[in-house]
């Protein structure tokens, strides 16, 4: 794909994706407030 | 010299800069409106401040050039420098905020004094260390001014210095930090607009990114692969890599004292994704400009200098051979000044804080009356400026290893100080004062070693698995834990004030 190997596209890809999910997931239960 | 267009398009960018330092200049009341102004910075005014104060003039010039010269290996720094406005906000923000607002910290030193109970050894060494950090790293900065400068304007070096230690110190000077969150939201929008609208291009001019790919792994299959086989940019140095990025940039100081500006600690819900997401499509649009620039190049469209840091004219290449209009040229001019001044400002500031709150009124004249102080953090930034605008004239060769061991001296000295700080009960005083101490010098003769190639005992700097400054991180973790388990521990009071534990937020 894009012509790239696969082990590139899953280990960028893998780490893009972990990275907003758990960006997400902090945005979603962080409660914090002054 | 420029035409006309150029000098009118900078021109207006550099009066915009102005006219926010002199608006900012209004607000300024006391020392607290001038270092975290006034803590009344919104979520937007926030986000792009951390943006701008990240993203330096390697953002542009450097990061593809990297791209071009070794490819897909590299791409990982698209991940972790975003990340580290994210890694920052949650494990270094949320209790520094919510510590802060009670406590009244002006600076990091202020956590760091307060913490470790500390009042002077701690926060003289963290100040000094944290004064010489920035002042490398502001050196680098305004070299890269001058370079933009000397390209678009083909001035002397020394001109091209004057001009924009002028607007940079001006602004900064009589505005503070309301003058550079501003001018860091301008320059933010310029930067991510322009590289949106103008790295396409260049990808496209190259034959889309398929192509551009295809190209590069019939030239060398090592360029698409996503970490070398062996040595620089191997699985193990990328990982240190990462930690470097993602943890160091977190802990520079002129990053983590904007936690200390924000009006109210919810901003930090969204901000890191909404950083890493705006931040990180700009990264990655560069890095691939990086790589459109090897077919262009092997297509014979563009032609780099013959000279050593050939691959960092990629992108003004590319833009030049994609959008043959030299006003675009002049705009592009502007985003790498945009890139540049928007750390600039803020190192310099950095500068001022830690030097007139730190040293002048917490260690030398404590009765010191607000206006002195303030009055003293405004001279500062101006000396700071000059000496590292007269350095960057005529730069020692050894200034030149100090700029790229930059952020790797950041991590050794700071991460391990504050994280222990804010996550373990049991770190003590000497064990933060071992630790910073030990994390500096050993990242420093580290450094040396390591770019100099030399073999010392056996072991061959020039064939080390990690980054150099890894094993500085970890001489500093050591440090930490050995010590603070050998010596009187914090009071448990101070503790519970400095809210100290494996809790990132209490619900």
């Amino acid at each position: 794909m894009f012509g790239l190997p696969d082990i590139t596209i899953a280990a960028v890809g893998g780490v893009v994706v972990i990275v907003i999910i758990a960006l997400l997931y902090w945005g979603l239960t962080f409660q914090g407030h002054d | 010299m420029a035409d006309m267009i150029t000098i009118v398009i900078i021109g207006i960018y550099f009066i915009a800069m102005l006219a926010i330092g002199a608006w900012a200049s209004k607000k300024i009341k006391n020392t607290e409106d001038y270092l975290v102004a006034g803590r009344s910075l919104d979520f937007w005014v926030f986000v792009l401040l951390m943006i701008g104060t990240v993203a330096s003039g390697m953002s542009l010039l450097g990061v593809s050039g990297l791209g071009f010269k070794l490819g897909w290996p590299t791409i990982w720094e698209q991940i972790f420098v975003p990340l580290s406005i994210g890694f920052c906000i949650i494990f270094f923000g949320v209790k520094l905020h919510n510590v802060a607002k009670t406590a009244g910290y002006m600076t990091v030193q202020d956590y760091l004094a307060h913490r470790y109970e500390s009042p002077t050894a701690l926060r003289s060494l963290s100040a000094v260390a944290g004064i010489i950090v920035s002042l490398i790293y502001l050196v680098g900065q305004y070299t890269a001014i001058a370079i933009v400068l000397i390209a678009i304007f083909e001035i002397p070096l020394w001109l091209a210095l004057v001009i924009a230690t002028l607007v940079v110190t001006a602004y900064t000077t009589i505005g503070g930090l309301y003058a550079v969150a501003w001018a860091g939201v301008v320059q933010s929008i310029i930067l991510i607009g322009g590289v949106c609208l103008m790295a396409p291009l260049i990808i496209w001019k190259a034959g889309g990114f398929t192509h551009v790919n295809e190209v590069m792994a019939s030239v060398n299959p090592s360029l698409v692969m996503p970490w070398n086989p062996a040595g620089a940019f191997a699985l193990p140095y990328v990982v240190s890599f990462a930690v470097l990025l993602m943890v160091g940039l977190a802990c520079a100081p002129h990053v983590i004292n904007n936690i200390l500006s924000i009006r109210d600690v919810k901003y930090f819900k969204w901000a890191p994704l909404i950083a890493f997401a705006a931040y990180g499509i700009v990264m990655f649009l560069l890095k691939f400009t990086g790589f459109a620039g090897q077919v262009l190049v092997k297509e014979g469209t563009i032609v780099l200098p013959k000279v050593a840091n050939a691959g960092d004219y990629v992108i003004l290449k590319g833009i030049e051979s994609a959008i043959p209009i030299e006003a675009i040229w002049a705009v592009f001019a502007v985003i790498v000044l945009a890139a540049v001044m928007s750390t600039t400002d803020r190192l310099m500031l950095t500068i001022g804080a830690m030097f007139s709150w730190d040293i002048y009124k917490k260690i030398l004249k404590p009765d010191a009356p607000d206006d002195r102080v303030l009055l003293i953090s405004k001279i500062v930034v101006v000396l700071s400026a000059l000496v590292t605008m007269i350095l960057a004239i005529n730069p020692p060769e050894m200034l030149a290893i100090l700029i790229w061991m930059g952020i790797g001296v950041m991590l050794a000295t700071f991460a391990v100080p504050l994280l222990a700080g804010l996550y373990w009960r049991g770190a003590t005083r000497e064990g933060a004062l071992a630790s910073m101490a030990l994390g500096l010098v050993s990242a420093l003769l580290f450094g040396f070693l390591n770019y100099f190639k030399v073999a010392v005992l056996g072991v061959d700097f020039a064939k080390i698995p990690l980054h150099f400054s890894a094993y500085a991180f970890i001489i500093s973790i050591v440090a930490m834990v050995v010590v603070s388990l050998l010596t009187k521990k914090t009071a448990e009071k101070v503790l519970d004030e400095t809210q100290t534990g494996w809790y990132i937020s209490k619900q």
